[in-house]
């Protein structure tokens, strides 16, 4: 009992109400729901100021109070991006509480290929359906917008297109 | 009754379990599976399609984050 | 011929690294009071959707794959429980004066379609969704280190069409919200309906469906 909680893995129900309760407790207490992508765009948007770039001029970022607030943060001053460096620490955490950390390479430069792909197309997609599948899904629906549905039946689509591809190139 | 590995070290979801399945389907009556992944989501996603195969399975953590599922064509 | 392996106990990595973590919330909870928070919420976040194996790409992607339903019935249990908490809390925020109704709620377009289908697309190909990918790279994966090297570009990308976008079809779009068709009670109740007929599609689904490839 004890190693079945400790090694896992739990079943999908326990992780699905677990989730529910952490959004929920969420919400309630900051006022927001969890959200994943706005701070990945902060993310890319550091790294390319960095790099020369100057996106706090864009359109996206200057005409919206918060997002041009967001960007003049840091990697550890805004909360969307600290909260998705928590979910990469807490896997972690979960990973070693049951020693099964690895390093997993690469294995073939077909890997690289989808993954570079897919990582454009999934990034682009959510700047224009103003959310990933959890700020555009996952919280959306529970928060009665419409939008989260049309999301979901939208990706569904989506998935079965790339589930054909998938089977046709890269397995 | 042979014993044929599945090597799915590196592979990323869900090609372990389409390879699974694709490398079942060749397999004698008796003959027994062993798919090495290091994924771990795979561990639960093989066991539940072969579950649903009503196939016996057995998996074995043979390193930290790397198991090996046993998978016996019985029917 | 079996390979020798050898499996290490990595739990005093996991003592460091959660001690790590606290001293952390202390840091960041002195900045500011609500970054600790956040901070904690990403980690539980984190730490439940790895030892659940939850991944969303998997729940939209295993019915079509493999016939299998049980993470996408997960979701939906979610979604139930979320549905009834969350329009409590935006009832409460309404009632105590509050403008807009809080939570994420969206315009919903052509843009939405548009976004969602190649999101779906994405996530099937690159083996795994936003909260999949973070929870990977935690996990010691390199390819979904690659996934978000992508995921940044495909951002940035993004958010530099992202005017053509809200002026052709974003500033378009109403944003419906349950409630004003259906009232508070109503929209809870016709939300939970429906998640419990997709429920039942999905079992039953899951039952006739045995994909072999």
């Amino acid at each position: 009992m004890k190693s079945k909680i400790i090694i896992g893995p739990w079943s999908y129900l326990t992780g699905a109400i677990l989730l529910a309760v952490l959004n929920t407790l969420l919400f309630a207490a900051l006022h927001t729901p969890w959200q994943i992508t706005t701070g990945i765009t902060y993310w890319a948007a550091w790294i390319f100021k960095f790099l020369g770039g100057a996106p706090e001029n864009w359109h996206y970022f200057a005409n919206n109070a918060s997002k041009s607030e967001g960007l003049s943060q840091s990697f550890l001053s805004n909360s969307l991006s600290l909260m998705n460096f928590g979910v990469i620490f807490g896997a972690l955490l979960a990973v070693l509480i049951a020693s099964q950390f690895k390093v997993k390479k690469i294995k073939s430069p077909k890997q690289i290929f989808a993954a570079l792909l897919g990582g454009i197309i999934m990034g682009y997609g959510t700047r224009i359906a103003l959310g990933c599948n959890i700020g555009a899904f996952f919280s959306a629906i529970p928060s009665l917008s419409v939008s989260g549905w049309v999301w979901g039946i939208s990706a569904f689509i989506g998935a079965w297109v790339g589930s054909k591809l998938l089977i046709k190139y890269l397995l | 009754m042979a014993e044929v590995r599945l090597d799915c070290l590196y592979e990323a979801c869900p090609i372990p379990l389409l390879k699974t399945m694709q490398s079942l389907k060749v397999l004698n009556q008796g003959d027994v599976l062993i798919v090495e992944t290091d994924h771990s989501c795979a561990i639960k996603n093989i066991a539940e399609w072969v579950g649903k195969q009503k196939l016996p399975c057995e998996i074995i953590e043979v390193s930290n984050g790397e198991w090996e599922i046993y998978i016996r064509k019985e029917r | 011929m079996k390979k020798v392996k050898t499996k290490k106990d990595q739990r005093a990595y996991f003592w460091f690294f959660s001690f790590l973590a606290l001293i952390l919330i202390f840091l960041f909870g002195i900045t500011s009071p609500y970054l600790g928070y956040y901070w904690l919420f990403g980690i539980l976040f984190g730490f439940v959707l790895q030892k659940s194996r939850f991944c969303f790409a998997a729940a939209f992607r295993d019915p079509i794959i493999a016939g299998s339903t049980s993470l996408f019935r997960a979701v939906l249990v979610a979604m139930a429980i979320m549905t009834v908490f969350f329009t409590l809390i935006q009832y409460n925020a309404v009632q105590g004066g509050a403008l807009t109704i809080p939570g994420r709620i969206s315009p919903v377009g052509v843009h939405t379609i548009a976004g969602g289908f190649i999101f779906g697309i994405g996530m099937v190909i690159a083996g795994g969704c936003a909260t999949g990918t973070l929870m990977r790279i935690g996990e010691g994966f390199f390819m979904q280190v690659i996934v978000l090297i992508g995921f940044l570009i495909g951002t940035l990308w993004g958010a530099w069409d992202y005017p053509w976008w809200e002026r052709v079809f974003i500033s378009n779009s109403p944003t419906l919200h349950l409630a004003q068709y259906f009232g508070w009670t109503g929209a809870v109740i016709f939300q939970l309906v429906l998640i419990a007929v997709l429920y039942y599609i999905a079992k039953k689904y899951d039952d006739q469906n045995n994909i072999l490839l």
